[in-house]
């Protein structure tokens, strides 16, 4: 049995109850890469489950964090999501339109709607290509502005996210890290999207730049009016731009709320730990802090422990359940649900813990 | 051979008591665009169970000031000052003699747990090597079981079993906990972690300080902490020590420098960092541009140009450090204007701006660009358009 065998309740979360549609709907989403064997005829032997079953509601305007450790298969539900890796089974509904089961050239007009900010400005932009030619490009491509309207435009463009437009005939080289991820956003939004996907936008970049990233993707939000899918792994730049958290593991988002609710009552004993092994640069704090420390490392995904995935490493398992309890949680998928914390968090044991 | 100049004779220990004591060490590289200043001048002492955090941004000289001091670096790295262990010299000690102190005196521990450890032996036999290393007396038999208990120590279930495993056999976690197991083998009286946990998950990162903190308590070794996370400083060290362009910019005990930093950079530095703790939503302060050039840094105060607090004095000479209280000290000519209960937010602006090019990456980029592009100034119009 996995996980999509289950009707994953309350992945909508409940917290919009004001009619607002959302403009991104997963469901269900699942991206399996085989491992192929290593025989004359490479049969495939296996499966990594990435992402398994991941449902989420994303709505206009709205920053919802999607955070996890290495391997959580955080990246590759934005890359399913975008159909820039197409998904095993499940559904991505953007404006009520499925995108699961279009051809590259008919999501091709999609794409001007939802774009991607990747991670390493140093790989993300073609170092041949001036400034102007890489945001000029997505444009060009799709024939919506040319001659002076183009030239005019890409200024703009560079201007609002931070940038001198008389930089624009220089090369990404002649740019720090934190300015070339500006062009990346640059490009991302030269289609003027209605949702952006930030695959770890800032992780390459030293704090002191990383600062004045965040602050133009908070502006840009505030005026454009974007939605942002922010995929992260560190959670103290994800509380700090994110309404929405959804915390992932292994595949699965394990938790999700609104961000104050999150940091308030973290209810799935990973992101409990996940929480508390996160250093805050305070010293007095920091030495009075109890750690949660969970053992070992997250197993594979390719062979993912039955019943919870995380039950191997879960202090909550180890320490507090007792056996018939615990068996609960090597036979039976814990749902994404609300067990009376408040938000939905796939343990069969939540209960919300103060952390901070 | 690495290049050096001693400043002194070897004199007798400096009578302070420090283990290690590092005095107006610089490190120069020649590159092709001129000579790097890599680190200039940067002192510190450490005593027995002293942990001294070193932060900084990349390219702050944070780790090369740790190769320099283990003999590291590669022979055409130009070393200057000194560094010495227990009153001994260590600058310009041959590679047989360092072997004697790399190890057992100091130890290190690298970064990447990935490329430290030699991926063709077992891990077994990379412990007992650096045991045999500097205990001829020890057998075989004895290392290999002292391997194990080392193993046990820092948490590697089925030590036993586990030591004749290879490297590519261990997680990340694990392969960063065999590499301190190794860095313990000899009981040092330094270990020197060198961002130790930056390539680990906040979870293993967790686990890893946990068996650092067993590692210091087990040997009652000085700690060097090397870190960019000014979070893990927070928690784990004494005192700390702030670099910036190859310079200690401000050091002293880790509440002063956290609570009353008194210069601008480490105040833009805290500003600048989201925190996890905080449930209002404050806008970050970045520090606007990019750290200088390395291999022309600028006349006065290297970080004047980013500096809010600049004036035109700062461009006269480069600040020393100077005590601001006691065993706490600022390289910043304005410190006084930070004193008592300020903000970032109070000379940093939370902009979301970044205009200017930065002289180092232009000066990089110059003998591989069409001059055409490269050699326009920053302020010509754009033709293109």
């Amino acid at each position: 049995m996995t996980a999509t065998d289950v009707e994953r309740e309350g992945a909508g979360d409940g917290q919009r109850a004001d009619g607002v549609e959302p403009i991104l709907v997963v469901r269900d989403l699942i991206k399996h890469f085989p491992i192929k064997g290593g025989g004359l005829i490479r049969r495939t032997i296996g499966q990594v489950k990435a992402v398994d079953g991941v449902s989420l509601d994303l709505y206009p305007g709205e920053i919802l964090g999607l955070v996890g450790e290495s391997g959580c298969g955080k990246s590759t539900t934005g890359r399913a999501i975008m159909h820039l890796q197409p998904a095993t089974s499940g559904s991505v509904v953007f404006q009520g339109r499925e995108l699961t089961k279009l051809s590259r050239g008919k999501m091709r007009p999609l794409r001007r709607d939802i774009q991607i900010v990747f991670q390493d400005p140093y790989a993300s932009l073609n170092p041949r290509l001036p400034v102007y030619d890489i945001v000029a490009e997505p444009l060009i491509i799709h024939k919506l502005a040319r001659g002076e309207e183009l030239r005019t435009r890409v200024r703009a463009l560079l201007e609002l996210v931070g940038l001198n437009p008389e930089h624009a005939n220089r090369f990404p080289n002649e740019f720090s890290g934190g300015q070339r991820q500006r062009i990346g956003i640059a490009r991302a939004l030269a289609l003027e999207p209605k949702v952006l996907v930030l695959d770890e936008p800032v992780s390459a970049l030293d704090v002191s730049i990383q600062a004045g990233v965040i602050n133009l993707l908070e502006d840009l939000r505030e005026r454009l009016g974007l939605a942002y899918l922010f995929i992260a792994h560190d959670l103290s730049v994800v509380r700090h731009i994110s309404d929405r958290i959804a915390v992932m593991y292994l595949g699965w988002i394990i938790e999700i709320a609104t961000t104050d609710e999150l940091f308030a009552r973290p209810s799935h004993p990973y992101t409990q730990a996940l929480l508390s092994a996160i250093p805050i640069p305070d010293p007095r704090r920091e030495r009075a802090r109890q750690r949660i420390i969970i053992t070992g490392d997250v197993p594979s995904p390719a062979n993912p422990p039955s019943g919870c995935r995380f039950r191997t490493r879960c202090q909550k398992f180890r320490d507090v359940l007792s056996e018939s309890q615990q068996q609960k949680c090597i036979d039976e998928i814990p749902l994404l649900e609300d067990r009376g914390t408040g938000h939905p968090a796939a343990c069969h044991y939540a209960e919300a813990l103060k952390i901070l | 051979m690495t290049t050096l100049t001693k400043p002194s004779a070897e004199s007798a220990s400096s009578g302070s008591g420090a283990l290690l004591e590092v005095t107006d060490l610089s490190v120069q590289f020649p590159t092709e665009d001129g000579l790097v200043h890599a680190v200039r001048g940067v002192s510190y002492s450490l005593r027995a169970g002293d942990v001294l955090g070193i932060v900084g941004e990349s390219g702050s000289g944070k780790s090369v000031t740790s190769l320099a001091i283990m003999g590291l670096l590669p022979a055409s790295a130009k070393v200057t000052g000194s560094v010495k262990f227990r009153g001994r010299e260590l600058l310009g000690l041959g590679d047989k003699e360092f072997s004697r102190i790399r190890g057992k005196g100091i130890a290190m521990v690298f970064q990447d747990p990935m490329t430290s450890l030699d991926p063709v032996y077992r891990v077994g036999y990379q412990i007992s090597e650096t045991v045999r290393r500097h205990d001829k007396n020890a057998s075989a038999k004895a290392a290999r079981a002292r391997a194990a208990d080392l193993l046990e120590l820092v948490g590697i279930p089925n030590a036993k079993d586990r030591a004749d495993n290879y490297p590519h056999e261990f997680s990340g976690g694990m392969r960063q906990r065999v590499v301190i197991a190794i860095a313990m083998a000899n009981q040092p009286d330094v270990i020197i972690a060198d961002e130790p946990t930056t390539a680990l998950d906040v979870t293993v990162q967790a686990q890893i300080l946990e068996v650092l903190n067993t590692a210091m308590q087990e040997t009652g070794a000085a700690t060097v902490l090397i870190t960019h996370d000014l979070g893990v400083v927070a928690g784990m060290a004494d005192r700390v020590l702030v670099m910036y362009a190859g310079r200690a910019v401000e050091k002293g005990p880790v509440d002063g420098v956290y609570y009353t930093p008194r210069m601008p950079y480490t105040l833009g530095l805290l500003g600048s960092l989201p925190r996890l703790d905080d449930a209002e939503k404050t806008k970050l302060t970045p520090i606007k541009g990019s750290p200088p050039s390395m291999v022309n840094p600028p006349p006065g105060c290297p970080f004047g140009p980013r500096c809010p607090l600049h004036i035109d004095k700062c461009d006269e000479r480069e600040p020393d450090l100077v005590e601001v209280e006691p065993g706490h000290e600022a390289a910043c000519i304005r410190n006084e204007k930070l004193e008592g209960d300020v903000e970032a937010a109070d000379f940093f602006e939370a902009d979301a701006t970044d205009l200017t090019l930065a002289e180092a990456v232009v000066a990089d980029a110059l003998p591989s660009m069409d001059g055409a592009s490269a050699v326009q100034p920053a302020t010509t119009p754009d033709e293109r358009a």
